[in-house]
């Protein structure tokens, strides 16, 4: 029990930060962290304490959110984005770089976390996990358990996509005219 | 490397994740061409805003509940055989418990890696993520972003001047990365988690064991003190070296007595 208060409980803010992040609601993020402990509690024995405890305890996390999540028939974890029509169209156009500064000061409190909800599943987890958690893509791909390369792919679509929504957010707060510059 | 390989490495050079070499490449090409140039800022400021969202402590009460659901399972359980884990220093668990792949490998080339990355991050614009020359927000912030328990030694008695820190990769594990300057001479500190004894001379001082090797023109000096691994490497000379790592050792001993 001590040994696992030091290893594992210590990461406690992180997953329910995470939580709440991916769940968007404080008694959801309760209850799949709640689970998580109890599952890792349960299955220490099987974590090798040579091994990253965090990346570990994210993994539970997730398959039990999924869990949730399919079981409630809310959000499907689906990364076939030719069907994504929102992200074909937001990011047909190329990159330009655009006046930076001033996109910055549209963005207000509360507009990441309402952005990062709209976004589909499978970024909004990897974006939470490298931009949030700071993870590396060698561990996030281990929670999500794909490849490398997928992680990166999911990265840049998934900011591109938050770009997007962060700017339509700040054209509806008055601030910013135009197309999507993103 | 051109603009289309620059688009396509942009996530992974902003991220810190590219090899060495390529990150040279990303960084002199960056260096030339304004759009790209333009392209990593925007990437670099947005994923700061991100990292800058507030962020909320695990209320008490879910942290109360998770004590008592754990104390319940564990009471339930010692009817049963006690399951086996392997003891874990509390010390090496949390100080400086630089996350780590299981894998351990001779360290023969490790401090070649640790003085590439010395090279490939003095050419980088910002060879810091966290500019500061705070050692207790420095070692704050390796608790917030990577949970590692960092030491982070003051040098500035001897002019040495703390300028950041990162978190770096090194024998494919997280590391924890200072770096100092002395004038216009860096010196950076790597610190991971790794048994594998250093390869080089072997130099005592102050009754401890250091190894020493040179590299490409610097001068390294590494030791592992418990599970982690310390290597400095610098073209500062080695009695400057010495003492930085005497210091290190020291403040380490101290703060784990504490």
């Amino acid at each position: 029990m001590r040994e696992f208060e030091d290893v594992a409980l210590v990461h406690l803010d992180s997953l329910y930060q995470a939580a709440l992040r991916l769940t968007g609601r404080r008694a959801d993020a309760d209850d799949i962290v709640q689970e998580t402990f109890l599952r890792a509690f349960k299955g220490f024995h099987r974590f090798d304490p040579g091994t990253n405890c965090r990346a570990w305890l994210f993994t539970i996390m997730r398959n039990a959110f999924l869990n949730r999540v399919r079981a409630a028939g809310r959000e499907v974890l689906e990364d076939d984005m030719d069907r994504h029509e929102l992200e074909r169209t937001l990011l047909s156009a190329p990159e330009v770089p655009g006046p930076e500064e001033a996109f910055f000061q549209t963005v207000l409190h509360g507009d990441v976390d309402r952005a990062l909800k709209e976004l589909p599943l499978v970024f909004r987890e990897a974006l939470i996990l490298a931009d949030l958690e700071g993870l590396s893509y060698r561990e996030i791909a281990e929670v999500l358990s794909c490849p490398v390369g997928t992680v990166m792919s999911r990265l840049s679509r998934g900011r591109r996509l938050l770009r997007v929504a962060l700017g339509r957010f700040a054209r509806e707060h008055g601030y910013m005219k135009g197309a999507d510059d993103v | 490397m051109n603009c289309q390989e620059f688009e396509i490495a942009l996530h992974p050079y902003v991220d810190g994740e590219l090899p060495v070499g390529e990150m040279m490449a990303a960084e002199a090409h960056a260096a030339e061409c304004r759009r790209c140039h333009a392209l990593a800022r925007r990437e670099r400021e947005f994923r700061q805003l991100l990292r800058r969202q507030p962020r909320e402590a695990a209320p008490e009460a879910l942290r109360a509940s998770i004590r008592a659901r754990l104390r319940r399972e564990a009471r339930r359980r010692v009817v049963r055989p006690m399951i086996v884990v392997p003891a874990l220093s509390a010390v090496a668990a949390v100080l400086l418990a630089v996350t780590l792949l299981p894998a351990l490998r001779p360290a023969k080339s490790l401090i070649g890696e640790l003085v590439d990355k010395h090279i490939a991050y003095a050419q980088l614009e910002r060879p810091a993520e966290l500019s500061s020359s705070d050692p207790a927000e420095i070692a704050q912030w390796f608790a917030a972003r990577a949970s590692l328990r960092v030491i982070v030694p003051d040098y500035s008695p001897a002019g040495i001047r703390l300028v950041g820190a990162r978190i770096a990769d090194a024998d494919e594990r997280k590391a924890a990365y200072l770096l100092y300057e002395k004038g216009h001479t860096l010196l950076s500190v790597f610190m991971l988690r790794s048994e594998a004894a250093p390869a080089g001379r072997q130099v005592a001082f102050r009754g401890h064991d250091y190894v020493t090797a040179e590299r490409k023109g610097y001068r390294t000096i590494a030791w592992t003190d418990g599970q982690t691994l310390f290597g400095l490497v610098s073209s500062l000379d080695y009695d400057a070296l010495l003492e930085c790592a005497d210091r290190l050792r020291t403040e380490r001993a101290r703060q784990t007595r504490l």
